[in-house]
């Protein structure tokens, strides 16, 4: 599935998902298994995992898809508590609170951002090169998984 | 008929004594996400204050939190749910759930879908009703959110659902209902009777919808969280009459079912149904029934 690949490309990974068990709803992609292949009728609502929609011709990913890649190689970056919690409140990210960097630290690409158990929390945009000295606003925070709430209000 | 002092009276009629009560907020740990162990040192971490619920197996009280406990990250990585106590029981209450075909009739907004899932430990199937597709959004948030991967959600009356040409070994139905004072602070202003029979007549046409689709071995676990008899026992002895379905013993929390109501005798299996008076929990009513052997 392409705009599937190229976003995971875009955080520096590579996935390969079973093209047979992506099955569409109007604009959203579900990743189904055998069991509900066998089961599953044209109209439902929602099934199995859901990996994203694309709107306006731009792919907007799923938790849970960002959740498989995070368990592939990719980029990303370890915060800590206090920054996961203001990141999941939907704010950017300094550098003070970055704990460990993996992958690409290079302005302009994007990130995955997880927290001190490795769980995913969301992702990123690299606003300037990690490598360097600087320190304030680090990451630009694209959607974290507090949007759960924000789908509620 | 309708006000407080009426609905009272009939609790009274019933076996107990109206007091004015607030459910304690409840959360239950979603295993296929996290070690049990694991999510408690975190609560613990986060000065969240619980206790064990003696009753459930991954149920919590919420003691004290200085915060919502809807608002962690822990909650928004789905690992765990925010369930009030009563309302974790009906899915226990099912033998045997892994690799099943599992219908959930009135899903939404999918507390216990996600808690079937847990349970299934994302195996076998679980096809998800609700009549509103509003509601069915909001499953769909929790289905996301608690990573469950085992789900089907159609946009569908439950009293329709064998248009689905499907077979279940379990059903669940945990059905629309009036509700109960316990958890609406405006119910007696807003309740009458005359809710409470609508609501019973739309109980019957679900029942009688899952009968045709329950498979000879399977199971229906039929739950309310009404406290009125019109909804919950007088119901059952409308099943036992009227569809090849017996009530089954179980293990469960809660008082045995009166089986006279208002001067009315009704089958004696009813006692094995539970019911739950606002206190410890909400109101609520559980039964569990399979097909009646002399049927099948």
């Amino acid at each position: 599935m392409k705009p599937i690949k190229d976003f995971a490309r875009q955080l520096g990974a590579s996935i390969s998902l079973d093209e047979s068990l992506i099955v569409r709803k109007e604009n959203r992609y579900f990743l189904i298994n055998e069991s509900l292949k066998k089961l599953i009728k044209k109209d439902f609502f929602y099934v199995g995992t859901y990996l994203g929609k694309i709107k306006n011709d731009k792919f907007f990913p799923s938790f849970s898809l960002l959740e498989m890649i995070a368990e592939r190689k990719a980029n990303k970056i370890i915060v800590d508590k206090k920054t996961e919690w203001l990141f999941i409140c939907g704010r950017d990210i300094f550098k003070q609170g970055i704990i460990k960097v993996m992958g690409s630290k290079r302005k302009g690409d994007y990130t995955l951002i997880l927290n001190q158990h490795n769980e995913c929390l969301g992702f990123s945009k690299i606003m300037h090169n990690l490598n360097g000295e600087k320190s304030g606003l680090a990451v630009k925070n694209i959607s974290d998984i507090g949007d759960f709430l924000r789908r509620e209000a | 008929m309708s006000g407080k002092e009426f609905f009272v009276s009939r609790y009274e009629k019933l076996g107990w004594k109206y007091e004015n009560v607030k459910p304690k907020q409840a959360i239950r740990i979603n295993v296929i996400n996290t070690k049990k162990a694991d999510a408690i040192k975190r609560l613990q971490a986060s000065e969240i204050e619980f206790e064990k619920i003696p009753f459930l197996e991954n149920g919590y009280w919420i003691c004290h939190s200085k915060f919502s406990v809807g608002a962690t990250s822990e909650y928004l990585l789905g690992l765990y749910s925010i369930q009030e106590a009563a309302a974790q029981i009906p899915t226990t209450l099912f033998t045997e759930l892994k690799d099943k075909t599992v219908l959930d009739a009135c899903a939404a907004p999918g507390g216990k879908t996600v808690q079937l899932a847990d349970l299934m430990h994302n195996t076998g199937a679980i096809i998800a009703l609700d009549v509103k597709r509003q509601r069915l959004t909001a499953l769909s948030n929790q289905l996301e959110r608690c990573r469950v991967k085992n789900t089907i959600a159609y946009y569908m009356d439950a009293r329709q659902a064998s248009q689905l040409k499907m077979m279940f070994d379990r059903i669940l139905l945990d059905v629309p209902c009036s509700g109960n004072f316990a958890t609406d602070k405006d119910w007696f202003s807003r309740r009458t009777i005359k809710d409470v029979e609508k609501n019973a007549k739309l109980q019957r046409e679900i029942l009688t919808e899952a009968a045709e689709i329950l498979k000879d071995d399977g199971e229906i676990v039929y739950s309310t969280c009404s406290l009125e008899p019109e909804e919950n026992e007088l119901n059952i002895e409308w099943v036992i009459k009227n569809l090849n379905l017996q009530v089954e013993k179980m293990n469960c929390y809660g008082e045995k079912a009166p089986t006279n109501i208002f001067r009315k005798q009704l089958d004696s299996s009813i006692e094995n149904c539970r019911r739950m008076w606002p206190g410890q929990t909400q109101g609520f009513f559980v039964c569990k029934l399979k097909k009646r052997v002399d049927a099948l």
